[in-house]
């Protein structure tokens, strides 16, 4: 009966799937309609679930149900819990979606939505859902230990010591990159700004109730804590709107950086439970609502793309990030297509609460083309706007001016017509005093969610409620990240400041503590201060940087799991995560070595450095910057992010030839040498 | 403060439709319960009656944290070195 009905449904979903591709790829010249593309994607998505992680789980990995997980062996109630298959693809989901697949999309798509949308598809088939499926696996198999362990146990010691550093420093470019986004979105925006000055409160508020009036009663405490969240937001129109409050909340793009390093110093050294955790459950529920909210609403408003296919910006001239379509959209776009971060997330909490290893197909496989389709929804909401917007958002200061009449003039030049009314309109509409280079991707979204929401509840009377709610709901997970991620920055540098010192590495001591913190900060501080200040924009470096340690760090997980399977003897289906392998190790080596040394100074980062050195040297200052020293800090800050670029390429090129040499001598293995646990092996040698 | 008294090991305290004394008894008032229970794991939030209900089933009669250790050690774990999270 099943088999019939697979018969039936699998070529219905293949023609649909073929249907909505014809109406993308036929309708040039003419507005396709945004459900085609959301459309096209599940369509890809569930063949890929149905055949190829089918494939991946049989032959590939041969899970078998039969091999107790570290969930069934330690089972303790507390870290190693047997949960749901459905329920931990939540949780799983939950966990690996933040705002990545959010920023990379709307920034792609000064391409056009095609190429954006054919990575996202193409990469999380080949490279991301594999890539977060078998690292799940890997881990299951090793009793849930992280990926660093993992590298250490497979390919050793050197190799293990390298991917940690290389952890740490793509956490610091990412939480600088994301306190930058939340930057660019709230300055000069005293609604914006309030609503989120006014989670913490509600965030302390909630902390105390749930620990010290009502212990463990979430629930209750979430419930009036997302009263408020709203109520802040309604709220924060009259306070923009104030005559003291208002300029109160009205912060330059320097002040806010410094209150975000503040926070962020504050905040990780309070106790978890008086913010951290009550501001995560907040942010997850909002996540998770928006990202329905925003699925339901393409379907029900089914809008217009306006952003065209492809646009001449394919060239590499873009606004919004320099270089080609080849190899700058692939890191680019790094979560939502493929993200090494999520390989942490794979390796971190979800292994010790498998059930069944036939559950990680769902878990790893699934839970990464959900957040696939989360990308793929973020640019939808970006293509959907007027591209004279999307430009006018998204492109610098230093391109297009700051005012609309010469915004408007500049973009229209480049064939995307735009009045300066319909600027300053879109600002008032979302009750913002300007719109212009908003980059960083979130106010972008927020524009382009407001205008599908508002479509759907409230007309355009709700147009700057759904703006601010987005932002909110960005800066609240962004927040919540950059809280916890300088925790483990923390943990990190006081482990290796433990190798050179002993009493450092103590978490305990308050001393170690304050210092592992300032390091902390201090370093992803320094990187958000400085795209604050930079005059070229910011974003357009930093998210590059990102996007190639990320990437990077998803092409040392695949030679993890590629070494893995070679030492299984599984080598016949190698090509599963060789060929993802390679393709990141092509793009993200090409792009890392095209941002150094790329002649063009807007791409390479020395020939830029280079220009402003040698203007400097001669005593002219070159625009944007205005002074001899701005000129010699753009300097500077250029070789810095050259030599962390390059960082990044040794890191993996070395990552590459250790793993050589491990599969080279597995092949000449005649039996499996993987350090798996046995399958019929019970506690032995485990810690309890 | 003592917000919480030591709770007592009984089966009734989890999730268990056998139990007699279950106060919201039924089965609607269950499946409520599994729901919560599933959303709690799915949003990361500390389900303190499925831990009730696993040492009431691996370790009857063994010490059972409160609440609010419970919490806190949940929490401790979650944002402890591990705590990582996503872009």
């Amino acid at each position: 009966m099943s088999k019939m009905m697979s018969l039936l449904v699998w070529p219905g979903i293949a023609v649909l799937g073929a249907a909505s591709f014809a109406a993308l790829a036929l309708g040039r010249g003419e507005s396709v309609n945004a459900v085609w593309l959301v459309t096209a994607g599940l369509t890809v998505y569930l063949i890929a679930y149905r055949f190829y992680s089918k494939f991946i789980a049989d032959r590939v990995l041969r899970l078998d149900d039969s091999r107790p997980t570290p969930a069934l062996r330690h089972n303790d109630g507390l870290d190693y819990v047997p949960t749901n298959k459905w329920v931990l693809y939540g949780h799983h989901f939950a966990a690996i979606a933040g705002a990545g697949p959010l920023v990379g999309p709307v920034l792609a798509a000064q391409m056009g939505f095609l190429p954006g949308t054919l990575w996202i598809l193409c990469g999380v088939v080949i490279a991301g859902a594999v890539q977060d499926f078998i690292v799940l696996f890997v881990s299951v198999r090793r009793d849930g230990k992280s990926l660093g362990e993992m590298i250490k146990m497979e390919l050793g010691n050197v190799p293990g010591t390298l991917a940690l550093v290389g952890v740490l420093a793509i956490m610091i470019i990412i939480l600088a990159v994301l306190a930058l986004v939340v930057v660019k979105a709230l300055t000069g925006s005293p609604w914006g700004l309030f609503t989120i000055a006014a989670t913490i409160p509600i965030a302390l508020l909630m902390g105390v109730y749930m620990r010290v009036l009502r212990p463990g009663r979430v629930g209750e405490a979430s419930a009036f804590g997302v009263v408020l969240l709203l109520l802040s937001i309604v709220l924060g129109q009259a306070v923009a709107e104030h005559p003291t409050w208002g300029p109160f909340f009205t912060l330059t793009g320097p002040q806010l950086a410094w209150a975000l390093i503040g926070y962020g110093a504050v905040a990780a050294s309070l106790p978890v439970w008086l913010m951290l955790a009550p501001r995560d459950y907040l942010s997850t529920f909002l996540k998770v609502g928006t990202i329905v909210a925003l699925a339901l609403g393409i379907y029900l408003v089914a809008p217009t793309l306006s952003m065209p296919a492809t646009t001449r910006f394919i060239d590499g001239t873009g606004p919004v990030f320099s270089g080609k379509l080849f190899p700058f959209l692939f890191i680019t776009i790094a979560c939502g297509a493929v993200s090494g971060f999520h390989a942490l997330i794979s390796s971190g909490t979800t292994p010790k609460m498998i059930e069944k290893e036939s559950h990680m197909r769902l878990i790893g496989f699934g839970g990464m083309l959900t957040e696939s389709f989360v990308a793929l929804m973020a640019l939808t909401a970006a293509c959907v706007l007027d591209p004279g917007i999307y430009f006018a958002m998204n492109a610098p200061g230093a391109v297009i001016g700051t005012t609309a009449a010469g915004a408007a003039e500049v973009i229209s030049g480049w064939g995307f017509t735009i009045t300066p009314e319909l600027i300053s309109q879109t600002a008032r509409d979302i009750g913002e005093s300007s719109i212009l280079s908003r980059a960083g991707g979130a106010p972008t979204l927020a524009v382009g969610m407001a205008h599908i929401l508002s479509q759907a509840v409230g007309g355009k009377a709700m147009q700057a409620f759904w703006y601010h709610f987005a932002i909110l709901f960005e800066a609240l997970f962004i927040l919540t990240a950059v809280d916890a991620g300088t925790r483990v920055g923390r943990f990190m540098i006081q482990d290796m400041l433990g190798h050179v010192y002993k009493p450092l590495a103590n978490t305990q001591s308050l001393g170690a503590n304050v210092l592992g913190t300032a390091l902390c900060v201090g370093l992803w501080g320094y990187f958000l201060y400085q795209g604050v200040v930079d005059p070229l924009g910011g974003i357009n470096t930093l998210w590059q940087l990102f996007g190639v340690g990320n990437q990077m760090l998803a092409g040392i997980a695949l030679l993890l799991c590629t070494s893995v399977l070679v030492k299984m003897k599984r080598e016949r289906y190698v090509w599963v995560t060789l060929v993802p392998t390679a393709w990141l190790l092509i793009t993200t080596l090409t792009a890392g070595v095209q941002k150094i040394f790329h002649p063009n100074p807007s791409i390479g980062f020395v020939a830029l450095a280079r220009k402003f050195s040698d203007a400097a040297a001669q005593g002219t200052v070159l625009a944007p910057a205005k002074s001899i020293e701005e000129m010699q800090r753009v300097a500077f800050n250029n070789y810095l992010d050259a030599a962390v670029c390059a960082f990044f390429v040794v890191l993996v090129v070395a990552m590459c030839i250790y793993a050589l040499k491990i599969c080279l001598q597995a092949l000449r293995q005649a039996s499996p040498t993987a350090h798996e646990i046995p399958a019929l092996g019970g506690r032995e040698g485990l810690p309890a | 403060m003592n917000a919480t008294s030591q709770p007592s090991l009984r089966r009734s305290d989890a999730l268990d439709p056998s139990a007699p004394d279950n106060a919201e008894g039924g089965a609607v008032g269950l499946r409520l319960r599994a729901l919560c229970s599933a959303c709690r794991q799915v949003f990361g939030i500390p389900d303190y009656e499925r831990y009730v209900q696993h040492r009431a089933e691996r370790h009857p009669g063994g010490p059972l944290l409160t609440r609010r250790q419970f919490c806190d050690e949940k929490i401790a774990r979650k944002y402890g070195q591990g705590g990582m999270r996503c872009c």
